[in-house]
């Protein structure tokens, strides 16, 4: 239905908007770009340069890893987070900040590429790292880049406990009595 | 009592001066350790009527952390005695007037409410930066190992070790860079 619904919207945006249609290529035209500015006399260019993703020879996955043993029988295949298994922390800063853009802001899931359940994971952990001031230098420009500048009760240190994220799951003492 | 077992005597009995670094640290948490240590219940010779307890100096009190919202939904009661002398004062307001008040009651609760508990409060020592007088340092022989591990900041750790880090994901191959 929301399929649906946004291929109708799409045919309705190219028959007004005709210009925008590009339906023939002959060569890729999505890659990984960056956008430069640069002033040329009184003009400003913008161009999208298109640039290597200076993470495909440091990824990690589970195929890749030894000793990993693809699930069977099930059609539904887990994210890449979920078959690697790990038990990420708000500290793990260095994760972390590969989810972000550079302004610190959560990437959407159709960026990220997780299932909704890590997504969320992920994004509740980013803001715990951003709470307590992690990753201060992942942040707006008008940002003072200093954990210790913030008002009130926000300059102090704090920090969370990763149970709080799915708390209506955990199991309580008494469920392991159940069938 | 020979020379060896003299030694032995007063090294028993001998008041051990412990520091502990409150840097990130929650103070409800290490509350209970350093009642361990200020009441000397690490002790095999551990007797109530035993005056065995340790002295404690807790340094960086100033850099403690609280969990979650606590720094704002934990409040301290006061009452005065008088008719409205009732106060309410949050844990970051009471923080920011006094860096060593948290600690000092997180430990004072931890302890029995007993006639000892005033004489066990003297033995510990806060001081809200690294700087301990010298009268004291020169007493300290042993650190209490923190409870919580003290989270780096990404802007601390080099740039290089942080282009260099293990990826986990993959931008999308029409994603423009921001
Ligand atoms: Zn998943």
């Amino acid at each position: 239905m929301n399929s649906l619904v946004r291929a109708g919207f799409s045919f309705a945006k190219n028959a007004v908007v005709s210009t925008s249609i590009r339906s023939i290529s002959i060569t890729r035209q999505l890659n990984l770009k960056e956008l430069r500015e640069r002033t040329e006399g009184s003009t400003l260019v913008v161009e999208g340069v298109t640039v290597p993703s200076p993470r495909t020879n440091l990824l990690v996955r589970a195929e890749d890893l030894a000793g990993f043993e693809p699930s069977e029988g099930t059609a539904e295949k887990p994210c890449y987070m979920c078959s690697l298994g790990l038990d990420v922390k708000h500290t793990d800063v260095l994760i972390l900040s590969q989810f972000v853009r550079s302004d610190g802001c959560m990437l959407p899931r159709r960026i990220t590429g997780l299932c909704k359940r890590q997504q969320k994971k992920i994004g509740k952990l980013v803001t715990m790292a951003q709470k307590a001031g992690l990753m201060i230098n992942l942040t707006p420009a008008n940002c003072q880049k200093d954990p210790k500048k913030r008002r009130l009760y926000k300059k102090f240190n704090t920090y969370f406990d990763e149970k709080t994220i799915f708390m209506w799951r955990i199991p309580k003492p008494t469920d392991r009595f159940k069938r | 009592m020979s020379a060896v077992k003299r030694v032995q005597q007063w090294a028993t009995f001998a008041r051990t001066w412990h520091v502990f670094d409150c840097k990130w640290q929650d103070p409800y948490e290490s509350a209970g350790v350093i009642k361990k240590y200020l009441m000397g219940l690490h002790k095999p010779i551990y007797h109530p009527m035993n005056d065995c307890g340790d002295v404690v100096v807790c340094i960086n009190s100033r850099e403690i952390a609280l969990r979650g919202n606590d720094w704002r939904q934990r409040a301290y009661f006061h009452h005065t005695g008088y008719p409205g002398g009732a106060t309410w004062t949050l844990a970051w307001e009471l923080h920011s007037k006094d860096p060593t008040m948290i600690i000092k009651k997180a430990v004072y609760r931890a302890l029995k409410g007993n006639l000892q508990r005033r004489h066990t409060m003297e033995r510990l020592l806060i001081y809200p930066g690294e700087t301990i007088p010298d009268d004291i340092k020169q007493n300290i022989t042993n650190q209490i190992r923190q409870i919580r591990l003290v989270p780096t900041r990404l802007d601390h750790i080099p740039e290089e070790e942080v282009q260099k880090y293990p990826k986990v994901m993959e931008y999308p191959e029409d994603y423009v860079l921001k």
